[in-house]
This record gives structure tokens, C-alpha cells and sequence, in this order.
């Protein structure tokens, strides 16, 4: 007798239905409802393959479908291909399309779609795709339930950005031989997705009804999904507690308010499904500066900073301790080691006060070692009170800090092309694999002037380069897993950048709605199993 | 028949004078928004969290950023000339049509709150500024003290846990029902129950401006010459307050209401954000933070004109209210 968690899988395998095994156990779907989400800011556009904006991501996963979906142990499962399978040197990946398949519009899904979407969109105009698909060739369609992708170096990483939030698959019937970036179809989707799109009215709302032909027999269970974009956080609050929005994630509300919105009955919250984002809050040294070229400064910096304080009193508890470049959700895969220089420990004030000594720094008559400006990343109220705490814990080690904020535009520039900085606060996600979300905040090919996201810092070294490298192309699991134990290492001991919390993204939700949260990528999730109780 | 005739004169007069005056404001606006740095390239690649150098140079090229300013600048004007008003790379959507879907809760939202405002406040001022330093009057001055100082945000909070929260009798935010989708009339009754919060909350504040102009204007004419010769002639006092001081005392009121049509449109940004009302004050406070020049660039166009356009109104009021004041 097989287990339940291997039916299941079967299950899932076999396409009939996609749910990690908790959720099933909650009672039967019924069809009907509709779900109203609050989106945070309203999306500029709805082309998710040309941008990675999150607000995008939230509705065009409703719409868009991709080639796979995953798993809580961070493993691609079926979604419009049905199974895959990677040849002995890791160059050639096959892909088995779902047959009987439709767009939205009516025409049918076929391999010649997924090699326009990767070879002519994603490739080509993707923020993220151009670098994860660099290595991608050719995709061959030899049937019309067959792609098969060539590559010209190993890139399991590929595997990791499937989905059809990361890589939505277009019909290459509307898109072929227009201009890609400014198609007709851009704000007027059709994708394979449970939901069709039906109408945006700017500053209000999004519709998606109900799509009648989706490839999963008897799903969506829910007639629409509505997103709303409420730009003030005590409106949405409220707007949750008299069940105007029943859904609300990546912080729609506010950290403050979740623990007395989910006091009320029939309002709860989880920080599941962010698996496969986790933003790292950091503190980003520019190292071409003094006094932080020198690296006893940022250890010492690194020690004097509090991590359980700043979860607990800034983001109200929603958040770990970090350790280093990569977040402990990459632990089910073996990347993630807690095995390096520890800064978070309990005499890291004095440790601090010992190092900038030695590094030449001694407290002159009053007390301060040097001066700085401290500038703030302009993503909310959070990062002013972090901000705040900055100072007070730099102050302590004989550091004065001039706090400096200012708005995203001004800051993006200061920080990536400017570079005119010394130490600023920041938050980047590992997202699904380190290739994606690594390679570019440490390794020297990434420090590219203009290019907002990347490796501001400055810092690089060869071997953190050559070891990010191979672990690019390397295919069996454990010995990637040790080069990033390796990287992870030799990046914690030079400290390009304080990694200070694994934050925790919250959602906040109405408990009539099920099956909300049942994979890592959340909110960025088709919903096609979601259904409502009466 | 000769009024008739000059004052259409005196319209056409103001509306070329207007051509000059946009052209400037076209001018110093485009100068002035392109001294915030950053640009919309870095903002977009920004929001994307991730972004690789073919990328920001694709944005780049696109939004026209690699063009020198002069360059960029002449595009600019010969959109407004040919009143197309750009395209906005970030909505991606002409600017013409996103603020055609924007105005219209923006002049319904800026309609009701001076109506509402004005009505009160005229209102108020004048059965405050008829009998000074009654009790009628105290109460009426310190409600309208109170209603100018609180700020609005924290009024229209307040209203929402009182009406939508506690009360359950309004909603929260937005223009419509999102979950309803209702049609015809049941749509207008709709709209009207969204509309009522924020117009009140907006209304306030400026309801207690004029009050406070409305008292001061009547306390100023009830002593005038002509109210003395009113009240000689037997007139009552009834008779003496509408027919004659109203009237003269409501000019500055209209002075007012033609400078506070800009302030309005401002104004309502954070009633708009409070409220989530689809109005165009937020539009053009994304547009600021998201560097959508072309976008934000359009609103204070179409801003530029409404303040013009209304203005013209406002002077041929005057000549309604008072004709002695000549149109010339």
C-alpha cells in the first residue's frame, strides 16, 4: 500500500490534481464565489514576460500558465508539461506537452508556443529570462506535444524558473511578428490560466472570470477573481475586517495590523508559499569607499548590529536571523549551510569596538570613531524605524550616522549608478535558484553601472566568481550544494554586505476562502483549486 | 443684447490670452520635472527587483531616454500642440486616455465637494456673521476651526471606523462594488454611496474656509452705507441680508473658489489615496514617483487648463454678481 503523500504525488504526476497533501483534506469544492484581492501597488502593466514587477506577478499566475509548477521541497511538478526529462550530460531537456490544451481565445496549446515563448519573448525581453535562458539555444518541436530544449552549458538552474509567474507561456499566434514590447495583448491577456481576463479599470480594479475550458477538469472552483489596488495601508485594513478584500499578500497589510486583524474571527494569516522569493534585509556596504574597503570595518559593523532586536521590534516578529548570502529555504535542497563566520552573537559590541581599533579607527575626545551617512531604502515605514535603529546601534561602536532618505528614483540612482553611497539598507530575494538570485549581488561580472538590483556593493573575488561559475553548470545535486557551502563561506568572511533577517512576507486572508496558500510561489499561483465555503 | 455680445468678446479675448500662458507652463513644467533624478527606466527595472544591462538599455531606448533633452523636449511640444498627449510607457497606454478614464471621478469627487462646500459654507457664514458673538456664532466658528485644522486624512480614517467599520452603513473605499458589478441605476446608487465619505471628508476643509470668509465678508458689509439706506427705507432685515448683503459679500467667495479649483485638484490626492478613489490626483502622485514624465506631464496640462478654463468662469461670475465690475 502505497502512502497518502505518494498517491497524492501520483496524482499530481498524473495531472488529475495539483495540492500538496494538507490541503486536500478540507472538505469538498463547491463552484461559485468570488475572491477579491488587494494588490499592492496597482501593476503598470499585465505582460509578465516583459516585466518581473511583483503586483504583475500576483494576477497574470491567474492567467498565464507555465511549463511547471513546484512544490513545498522546492521540486518542479507538472503544469503544461506533463514530464521531462534531462539528458546524461545535462544539454538536452525534453519537455512532454498536456494534449487537449486550449488558449483562452479557443485555439489550441502546442509545442510551437513554447519554443516562440522561450527563443522570441523570454530570451529576449525577459528582465530576469535573458540571463536565466543565456545558455538556451535552440527549442525544437518536433510533434506538437514535444519541446525539446538545447543548451550549450548545463543550466539546472533553468529547472527552478518554469512557472507561469517566471515564465509565462504566450500564444505565438498573437505575438509572432509583432513587436513584442508593445503588443495589443499585452493588457488584454490570453493565456491557458484558470481565469480570463475581462476587464482593468485603471486605478480600481481588475476582473478575471472564470475560464469554462481550463485543462483541469472541474477547476477553477471560484466564478472570479477581482484585484483591487487600495493605496492607503489603514484603508486595506479596514477594507479586510468588513470582508471588502478577502486576500492580501507580499505585506498588503500592514506588519502592525496583521496581529489584530487575525484577532477577529474569520481573519488568519500565514507566511507560507513565499519559499521561493525570500528577501534577505541587508545592510550594503559600498566597498569602494573608506573606511568600508577595509574589511575589519564591516565585520565589526556586522557584529554591532542586534538581528533579534530588529525582527522583533521593527517587523513586529516576521522574520529569522540570517546568516548568510543564501536564505535557509534552500536547506530542502541541501545549498543552504549555516556553516560560516557567526556575527550574530551576544558580546558583538565589544568584538566590534576591538576591530576598529585594530583596523586604525581609535574613539577620538568625544567619543566618535568617524562619520558616515546612513541612507534608507524608500520601500516603507519599516526601513525608517531600521534606519533609526542603525544609528543608534552604530553610535554604540563610535560611529555617527546622518540618516539620508530619499524617493525610489533618487535612491535606485544613487545606489546602482552613482554609486555615491556608504552604507545603505536594502532587501534582495534569493528567489527560486542562487544562479537567479546570487550571481548577481556578488559576482564581478554584475557590477554593471545603471543596472538597478545588481552588485552594488563593488565587491567580487575570483574565487567566489570561479565557484558561482561552476555551480552554474554543475548537474548533481550534492556537489553544487558543496560549492555554495564554499561560496557561502568565503562571501560571510569578507562581508560585502551585512545579511541581518530572512524576512517574512505575510499574507492575510479571509478563512471562507480554502486552498489559498498550496505551493511556494503563494500568491504568484494560478488559485485554480481555491474555492469558497458557504 | 450688447452684454451679450461683449462678453462673448471678452471669452474669446481671455482664451487666446490662454495659448501664451500653456505654452509657458508647458515649458517650465517639462524644465522641472526633468530635474528629479533618476528616470522611469530605473524605476521600472526597480520594481522588477532584478534587471540586466540589455534590459535597462531596451527600457532606455524605448522611453526616448538616450535622446538629448532638447530633443525629448520638442517631441514633447508637438504632442501637446497636436493635443496628443504622449504615451506612457509605464501604464502603456496613451496619456490622453488614462486621464480621460481618470477625470471623471475626479470632476464628480472636485463637483460635490464644492457644492457641498460652498452650500455650507456660505450657509454657515452667513447665519454666523448676521449675529456675531452669539452662541450660534461661537458654535458655528469653532466647528469650522476645528473641521480646517484636523487633517483630512485622519477625518476620512475616522469616518471609515465610524460608517464602514462600527455602522456597516457605507463602504470603505473604491468608486464602485467590485464584487457586484451593478448596472443602470443600481450602479449610480452605487456610486453615490462610495462618493459620500470622501465628499464629506473634503468638503470639510474646505466648507470652514469659507465660513470664515463668508462671516468676515457679511460683518464687513452690514455696516456698509447702502445697508444703512436699506434699513432706513423700512426694508427687514431678512430682506436686507438676501437681497443686498448676500450678494455683495459672496464675491470673495467666488475669488476663492476659482484659486482653490487647483488646490482641489492636490488636495484630493490624499482623500484619494484614504478613499481609493479612481481620481486623477493619484494618478499624478504615482506618475512623480514612478518618473512617468509623459503621464505626469498630461495631468498638469490638463490641470493647467481647468485652473485657466475656470478662472474665465469665475470673471464672468463677478459681472453677474456685481455690474459694475466691466468685462474688458
Amino acid at each position: 500500500m502505497t502512502n497518502r503523500r505518494d498517491f497524492l504525488q501520483t496524482l499530481a504526476a498524473s495531472g488529475a490534481i495539483l495540492l500538496p497533501g494538507h490541503a486536500l483534506a478540507q472538505g469538498s469544492p463547491k463552484q461559485g464565489g468570488t475572491l477579491v484581492m488587494d494588490i499592492l501597488p496597482e501593476p503598470p502593466t499585465l505582460a509578465s514576460y516583459l516585466s518581473t514587477s511583483g503586483p504583475i506577478g500576483q494576477v497574470s499566475a491567474k492567467f498565464y500558465d507555465g511549463l511547471c509548477e513546484y512544490d513545498f521541497n522546492l521540486k518542479p511538478v507538472p503544469s503544461l508539461a506533463t514530464s521531462w526529462t534531462m539528458s546524461g550530460d545535462g544539454k538536452t531537456v525534453t519537455f512532454k506537452l498536456r494534449d487537449g490544451v486550449k488558449f483562452h481565445d479557443g485555439s489550441p496549446f502546442s509545442s510551437a508556443d513554447v519554443q516562440f515563448t522561450f527563443m522570441d519573448v523570454l530570451k529576449k525581453f525577459h528582465p530576469r529570462g535573458i540571463n536565466t535562458f543565456r545558455s538556451l539555444q535552440a527549442v525544437d518541436a518536433p510533434d506538437p506535444q514535444t519541446a525539446v530544449f538545447h543548451l550549450d552549458t548545463p543550466a539546472p538552474y533553468m529547472m527552478m524558473a518554469l512557472s507561469g509567474y517566471e515564465s509565462p507561456i504566450v500564444p505565438k499566434k498573437l505575438f509572432a511578428g509583432t513587436d513584442i514590447q508593445n503588443s495589443k495583448y499585452a493588457n488584454n491577456p490570453v493565456g491557458t490560466g484558470p481565469f480570463k481576463f475581462v476587464e482593468w479599470q485603471r486605478g480600481q480594479y481588475m476582473r478575471f472570470d472564470r475560464n469554462p475550458d481550463y485543462w483541469r477538469p472541474g477547476q477553477p472552483h471560484l466564478d472570479r477573481i477581482v484585484a483591487r489596488f487600495i493605496g492607503d495601508a489603514q484603508t486595506r485594513s479596514a477594507a479586510m475586517q468588513t470582508q471588502e478584500i478577502n486576500y492580501g499578500g507580499f505585506g498588503a497589510i500592514p506588519y502592525f495590523d496583521v496581529g489584530r486583524l487575525t484577532k477577529i474571527p474569520g481573519i488568519a494569516s500565514t507566511t507560507r508559499g513565499y519559499e521561493m522569493q525570500s528577501p534577505i534585509v541587508e545592510l550594503d556596504f559600498n566597498t569602494r569607499v573608506k573606511p568600508f574597503d577595509d574589511v575589519r570595518v564591516r565585520r565589526a559593523i556586522s557584529y554591532a548590529i542586534d538581528r533579534k532586536f530588529v525582527i522583533d521590534n521593527i517587523w513586529f516578529g516576521f522574520g529569522k536571523p540570517a546568516t548568510g548570502p543564501i536564505s535557509s529555504n534552500f536547506a530542502p535542497s541541501g545549498i543552504y549551510t549555516s556553516d560560516v563566520r557567526n556575527y550574530n552573537v551576544p558580546n558583538g559590541v565589544e568584538m566590534a569596538n576591538k576591530l576598529l581599533d585594530e583596523a586604525g579607527y581609535p574613539r577620538k575626545g568625544d567619543g566618535t570613531r568617524f562619520e558616515i551617512v546612513h541612507d534608507v531604502t524608500p520601500y516603507g515605514d519599516e526601513w525608517q524605524r531600521f534606519g533609526e535603529y542603525v544609528k543608534q546601534a552604530l553610535a554604540k561602536i563610535g560611529i555617527k550616522a546622518t540618516i539620508r532618505y530619499e524617493d525610489v528614483p533618487t535612491w535606485l540612482r544613487r545606489i546602482y549608478t552613482d554609486y555615491d553611497f556608504q552604507l545603505t539598507s536594502n532587501w534582495l530575494q534569493n528567489l527560486a535558484d542562487p544562479v537567479i538570485g546570487i550571481d548577481r549581488e556578488y559576482s564581478s561580472w554584475s557590477i554593471k553601472k545603471g543596472t538597478v538590483f545588481v552588485n552594488g556593493t563593488g565587491w567580487s573575488s575570483p574565487e567566489t566568481d570561479k565557484l558561482m561559475k561552476d555551480a552554474a553548470v554543475e548537474i548533481d545535486p550534492k556537489k553544487r550544494a558543496d560549492l555554495y557551502h564554499q561560496f557561502q563561506k568565503l562571501v560571510v568572511d569578507a562581508v560585502p554586505l551585512i545579511w541581518v533577517f530572512e524576512l517574512q512576507f505575510v499574507t492575510v486572508y479571509d478563512t471562507r476562502f480554502k486552498n489559498l496558500v498550496v505551493s511556494p510561489l503563494g500568491t504568484y499561483s494560478p488559485f485554480n483549486a481555491v474555492y469558497v465555503e458557504s | 443684447m450688447s452684454v451679450a455680445r461683449d462678453r462673448a468678446r471678452y471669452i474669446g479675448w481671455r482664451l487666446a490670452q490662454a495659448v501664451p500662458t500653456l505654452l509657458l507652463i508647458v515649458t517650465l513644467n517639462f524644465l522641472l520635472v526633468h530635474l528629479a533624478p533618476g528616470n522611469a527606466a530605473d524605476v521600472l527595472a526597480g520594481e522588477a527587483g532584478s534587471a540586466t544591462p540589455q534590459y535597462m538599455a531596451v527600457l532606455r531606448h524605448e522611453f526616448g531616454l538616450d535622446q538629448p533633452l532638447y530633443v525629448q523636449y520638442l517631441d514633447y511640444l508637438r504632442n501637446v500642440v497636436s493635443l496628443d498627449l504622449g504615451y506612457s510607457f509605464r501604464e502603456g497606454m496613451p496619456v490622453r486616455d488614462l486621464i480621460a478614464t481618470r477625470l471623471g471621478p475626479t470632476l464628480l469627487l472636485m463637483g460635490t465637494t464644492i457644492v457641498l462646500s460652498i452650500g455650507l459654507g456660505v450657509l454657515l457664514g452667513l447665519l454666523a456673521g448676521t449675529r456675531p458673538n452669539s452662541l450660534r456664532d461661537n458654535v458655528i466658528s469653532v466647528f469650522a476651526l476645528v473641521s480646517y485644522a484636523t487633517p483630512l486624512f485622519w477625518v476620512g480614517l475616522m469616518l471609515i471606523v465610524l460608517f464602514a467599520i462600527e455602522l456597516r452603513w457605507l463602504p470603505t473605499s473604491g468608486m464602485v462594488n467590485i464584487a457586484a458589478f451593478y448596472t443602470g441605476w443600481a450602479k449610480v446608487g452605487d456610486i453615490a454611496r462610495h462618493l459620500v465619505l470622501p465628499a464629506i471628508t473634503l468638503s470639510l476643509f474646505y466648507m470652514a474656509l469659507y465660513v470664515r470668509l463668508m462671516r468676515a465678508s457679511v460683518l464687513e458689509q452690514r455696516d456698509m452705507d447702502y445697508v444703512v439706506t436699506a434699513r432706513s427705507k423700512g426694508l427687514t432685515e431678512r430682506a436686507i441680508t438676501y437681497r443686498h448683503v448676500l450678494r455683495n459679500a459672496s464675491l470673495p467667495i467666488v475669488t476663492m473658489a476659482g484659486v482653490q479649483i487647483g488646490n482641489l485638484l492636490g488636495g484630493s490626492v490624499v482623500v484619494e489615496t484614504v478613499f481609493g478613489w479612481p481620481g486623477i490626483g493619484l494618478l499624478a502622485y504615482k506618475a512623480l514617483f514612478a518618473r512617468d514624465l509623459n503621464l505626469l506631464l498630461g495631468v498638469f496640462f490638463v490641470a493647467a487648463c481647468l485652473v485657466i478654463l475656470v478662472n474665465i468662469v469665475v470673471d464672468v461670475i463677478y459681472t453677474m454678481l456685481d455690474p459694475r465690475i466691466a468685462l474688458r
